[in-house]
């Protein structure tokens, strides 16, 4: 066998290593199946395992080892390495699938988490079920209010009280491959129209019922959010109408995408980001109709077992220096402006992070009910068995 | 210290099955009446559980009707599928490999099988993926094969993920089959067709039994296969009850789609070892 | 098939190798229509190596091997119109006795319908005396049905000729004389030809008309049961078929030997002359109480078989000598005791002459 034919074997052994390297990282797409697959479980369960609840003797002893809950792809490495050189704690990072099965885990008890990521939405259901702690704001010193963009920080305060302080925020959109599809797509009703028409068995759509319920609700010009079981049975039509035609329900779509596999895909902003970073002809487009804008925050579980370290950690990704190397890892857009003035300037001028105003008007938050309103995930069972 | 032999014997036996039974009640019989309470409750309005006392998640079982038909229609036709491809190769290794390269063959079978099935599906999808097989046959001129996400692709993940399991005892009971069966066989003037049909296969049939068993049941939970290179758009069982307790935390009706499952699975090894019992005249059905 | 042809078995010119080994060097064979033939030998002789070229489960590496006149060469065993009764019986654990007889008739084409079949399975059933056992299940059955289940599955079928290997080795010394005769009277009824190997010299003088034994890969002799004993081919056969005293010896002319110790003693007629080897059957030898004689010695041991005792008798210079005296047919009432004085007496015709042992 020579060199030049396993070059371009379709697929080489140096592509697989490089896909596997990725999976091992966790760098598949933020609400990927790696929850779904279990593989979220067991490290929770490790996690568990590792870390014995200790009691906070006082407000330096941080302990050795602490664990957050987060998204896959979703952190630079080097920042939990910095940390652990500086204060001596090693993290454990889990990544998950869903925000449903954080909360999920959180609810079943002792999930040994001392920091974990959840989006907007769901910060008031943790608050009312008694999950997550109110913040001490003494111990976050690095955080500046007057700083953040309200638009984006407003769901992590309940009632006054501080629960939750973002880490960056974002939007879903579609991605889509111009090389492959020659009609320009502009809104939700375009995706799904070409679906079934030019790009028929090459369209994806997320495995996840607020962003694909939410889109095919923009389509009839219905809230991203509604529980109306008139609106949601024309977005059921929908969806059923068009499940022949998809490629592929799964929220892990870049591998499809970069594959040319599938040639449309709803995708969230880092992911698009990425995409149009490695192919230029992959572009992200918001909905004209709308979609979703979302926050993700970070937050403290009550029965966090190492809470000094949890707030360590949170003030020290508080920290606009820390913080600028997470937005430059993930390519999410950043709530802080203290952090924008460190970021490089193309990466303030990436329409895909920062759109223009114009755009993000139509865009709805994500709201609570939508976490916990059966009829939506009734939709989506039958949806997925049609 | 006045024990009798045959008390002692109780106490070693005792002692010997303990650990087992201590692991079972522990970890299947404790979670397996959480479950069957469960199942009588109520979804919390946040999801979750919430204590009563209602058979409203089975009478709700419909609503997942469809999963349950994908479920036990792909469960016995992947066993199948399975048992097509692996015959053959457990055939091939208990009876025409040289004896010398027969260990060797045997670990080559078993030994992906140490490998995270995840990954070895993940390399499927390349395989299958339009940079996989469909890329190689542009070479000879066919254009836009589409092999991923189709019920075939399920079919492949599903054969190659379980043949082992297939294999295995498959060889198990043909690599213990007396050859001079055979040969009385064809002594009394039955052509190959003849003994494979009325000897190998009937005698073999404890390990074809167990095989189809064990996917089959294996199958009934299967998710992780149809969603990787199915894309997602068949919905098991499995894939059900992901979605109620990891998305929306409906545990109740969870908990009830499970214990019907586990009633399924039942009926189907009983189904299996009647048959098992029918076909081969013994009541072994050597259930790992 | 010819039905006229006299042999239902000939080998011509048959070697068996297996890589570098030869199992069978150049065998020639003829079995008569209807004779009940036993292929005797030590195990690894070639015997069974034989049997299965007949079956068909194993081809020649050289010559051929012919059924009723036609050559069997690339002829599969279900082509061939034998059947055997194997080792252990090989009976199908997944069918029931009627349906293992049944077996080989359900192979038949044209096909046999299946009144007829079952006709025939109850006739074979009764032929070996296991009538009402046709819905057993094999494991319930003791060794001696079992054994009776495989000549009946075998027979049932009519083979030209049938193979039995090893077919009483399975069973109990009583259980095995009952079979010799069951099948030895199986036979006769039949008439169907007998393929037996054993490597056991008594059944294969018991029960066949034919003895054929083997060694090292050839045949050594090929005769009556009666010829081989009394009229060994060679002293292989003589060690091998009952039981044999070996002296060295040396003929100083026909019908005269000096044995070892320098005794004269008178032996069968030969035409060799110098070094040989004398081998007399310890019923051949008789036993009188005197201290003086040609060949004299004293009894060491002394085993009591019933009907006859045998006695171990130590001669000065040429070795123990087994004898077998039938005490009960001489007129002398008492055994002799162990360290008595004997002479032992012979007639010449019984010490037969063979050449010197090699490592003479």
């Amino acid at each position: 066998m020579t060199k030049g034919y396993r070059d371009n074997a379709p697929i080489s052994a140096s592509a697989f290593l490089d896909e596997l390297m990725r999976l091992k990282r966790g760098s598949v797409s933020r609400r990927h199946f790696l929850g779904v697959t279990g593989l979220g479980l067991a490290t929770a369960v490790l996690s568990r395992e590792l870390i014995l609840p200790r009691p906070a003797f006082a407000a330096e002893d941080l302990g050795t080892k602490m664990s957050i809950a987060t998204w896959p792809n979703y952190h630079d490495p080097a920042t939990f390495e910095a940390f652990t050189a500086a204060t001596g704690v090693a993290v454990e990072v889990n990544v998950f699938g869903s925000n449903e099965e954080m909360l999920a885990k959180l609810q079943a008890g002792a999930s040994g988490w001392d920091l974990f990521v959840p989006t907007n939405y769901t910060i008031s259901t943790y608050v009312k079920l008694g999950l997550i702690e109110a913040l001490d704001m003494a111990k976050l010193g690095n955080f500046d209010g007057s700083t953040q963009n309200t638009r984006f920080t407003s769901e992590g305060t309940i009632d006054g009280t501080v629960y939750a302080v973002p880490k960056n925020w974002g939007t879903t959109g579609f991605a889509v491959n111009t090389g492959k599809l020659k009609t320009p797509v502009t809104s939700w009703k375009g995706f799904f129209e070409a679906a079934k028409g030019e790009a028929d068995g090459r369209v994806m759509v997320h495995d996840y019922q607020l962003t694909t319920i939410g889109s095919a609700l923009k389509v009839f010009g219905y809230s991203f959010n509604s529980i109306d079981p008139a609106e949601l049975a024309k977005a059921e039509e929908l969806l059923i109408s068009v499940k022949p035609h998809l490629y592929a329900i799964s929220s892990d779509y870049q591998p499809a995408m970069r594959a040319t596999d599938a040639w449309m895909t709803m995708c969230w902003t880092n992911d698009g980001a990425q995409l149009n970073r490695d192919m230029p002809e992959i572009a992200y487009v918001l909905g004209s109709e709308g979609g979703e804008i979302w926050t993700d925050f970070y937050a403290i579980p009550k029965d966090a077992p190492n809470k000094p370290a949890g707030y360590a950690l949170l003030n020290y990704l508080m920290d606009p220096a820390n913080a600028v190397k997470e937005h430059i890892a993930n390519g999410a857009p950043t709530t802080d402006s203290r952090v924008a003035a460190l970021l490089p300037k193309e990466m303030l001028e990436n329409t895909i992070l920062y759109p223009d105003e114009a755009a993000l008007t139509p865009l709805e938050f994500g709201a609570a009910v939508t976490l916990t309103d059966p009829a939506r995930a009734e939709l989506m069972a039958r949806f997925k068995s049609a | 210290m006045a024990m009798s032999a045959a008390g002692k014997r109780r106490a070693v036996t005792g002692l010997l099955v303990a650990p087992a039974a201590a692991w079972l009640v522990v970890f299947l019989v404790l979670p397996f009446i959480a479950i069957v309470v469960f199942s009588l409750g109520e979804r919390a309005p946040e999801g979750g559980y919430q204590p009563a006392l209602t058979l409203a998640q089975y009478m709700n079982l419909p609503a997942r009707a469809a999963a349950f038909w994908n479920t036990l229609v792909l469960a016995p036709i992947g066993a199948l599928a399975c048992l097509v491809v692996a015959y053959p190769v457990a055939y091939y290794l208990a009876v025409k490999a040289d004896p010398r390269w027969r260990l060797l063959l045997v670990s080559l079978v078993v030994v992906p099988f140490w490998t995270s099935l995840l990954v070895r599906t993940y390399a499927w999808m390349y395989i299958l993926g339009s940079r996989g097989i469909p890329n190689l046959l542009t070479l000879v001129g066919i254009e836009d094969v589409r092999l991923l996400n189709t019920p075939f692709a399920v079919l492949v993940g599903i054969v190659y993920g379980y043949l082992p399991l297939m294999i295995m005892p498959i060889y198990v009971s043909l690599e213990k089959l007396d050859r001079r069966l055979l040969e009385a066989s064809a002594d009394l003037g039955a052509r190959p067709v003849s003994t494979f049909l009325g000897v190998t296969l009937p005698l073999s049939m404890p390990g074809v039994m167990t095989g189809v068993a064990l996917v089959t049941i294996l199958l009934l939970g299967e998710y992780l296969i149809p969603q990787l290179l199915g894309g997602g758009k068949v919905f098991f069982i499995g894939n059900a009850l992901v979605d109620l307790f990891l998305q929306s935390r409906n545990w109740p009706f969870g908990s009830a789609i499970a214990v019907t499952l586990v009633l399924v699975v039942v009926v189907v090894l009983l189904g299996a070892m009647r048959l098992a019992y029918r076909v081969a005249g013994t009541r072994q059905v050597d259930l790992v | 098939m010819t039905a006229t042809h006299p042999n239902d078995i000939e080998f011509r010119r048959v070697v068996k190798r297996y890589g570098a080994v030869t199992a069978v060097t150049g065998i020639d064979l003829a079995v008569p229509r209807g004779a009940f033939v036993a292929l005797l030998g030590p195990s690894g002789c070639g015997k069974t190596t034989c049997l299965r070229m007949i079956g068909g489960f194993e081809q020649p590496s050289e010559g051929e091997v012919l059924i009723r006149g036609e050559a069997m060469t690339g002829v599969p065993p279900y082509r061939r119109p034998v059947n055997m009764v194997f080792q252990h019986y090989a009976l199908f654990p997944h069918l029931d006795v009627s349906a293992n007889v049944a077996y080989g008739l359900k192979q038949m084409r044209p096909r046999i319908e299946t009144g007829e079949i079952a006709r025939r399975v109850a006739e074979a059933l009764e032929m070996v005396r296991l009538d009402g056992f046709g819905g057993r299940r094999i494991h319930e059955l003791s060794g001696g049905q079992q054994q009776r289940v495989a000549l009946a599955r075998a027979l049932v079928n009519r083979p030209a000729v049938l193979l039995l290997d090893e077919p009483l080795a399975a069973l109990d010394k009583k259980l095995r004389t009952a079979m010799q005769i069951e099948l030895q009277s199986l036979q006769r009824n039949l008439g169907i030809t007998f393929v037996l190997v054993t490597h056991d010299q008594e059944e294969a003088l018991s029960m066949s008309d034919l003895v054929c034994v083997m060694n090292a890969g050839r045949i050594v002799q090929m005769a009556t049961p009666r010829e081989i004993y009394d009229r060994p081919a060679d002293l292989f056969v003589a060690d091998f078929v009952g039981k044999t005293n070996i002296l060295d010896a040396s003929v100083v002319a026909s019908g005269r030997a000096r044995l070892a110790d320098g005794s004269m003693v008178a032996v069968a007629p030969s035409d060799r002359v110098g070094a040989a080897t004398v081998a007399i059957r310890p019923e051949a030898i008789r036993l009188a109480r005197k201290a003086a004689g040609d060949l004299t010695g004293t009894v060491t041991n002394r085993i009591f078989l019933g009907a006859t005792a045998e006695y171990a008798v130590r001669v000065p210079g040429v070795g123990d000598l087994l004898v077998t005296a039938d005490h009960h047919a001489t007129s002398k009432s008492d055994l002799i005791e162990p360290g008595e004085a004997v002479a032992l007496t012979f007639d010449p015709g019984a010490a037969l002459v063979f050449p010197a042992r090699s490592s003479a």
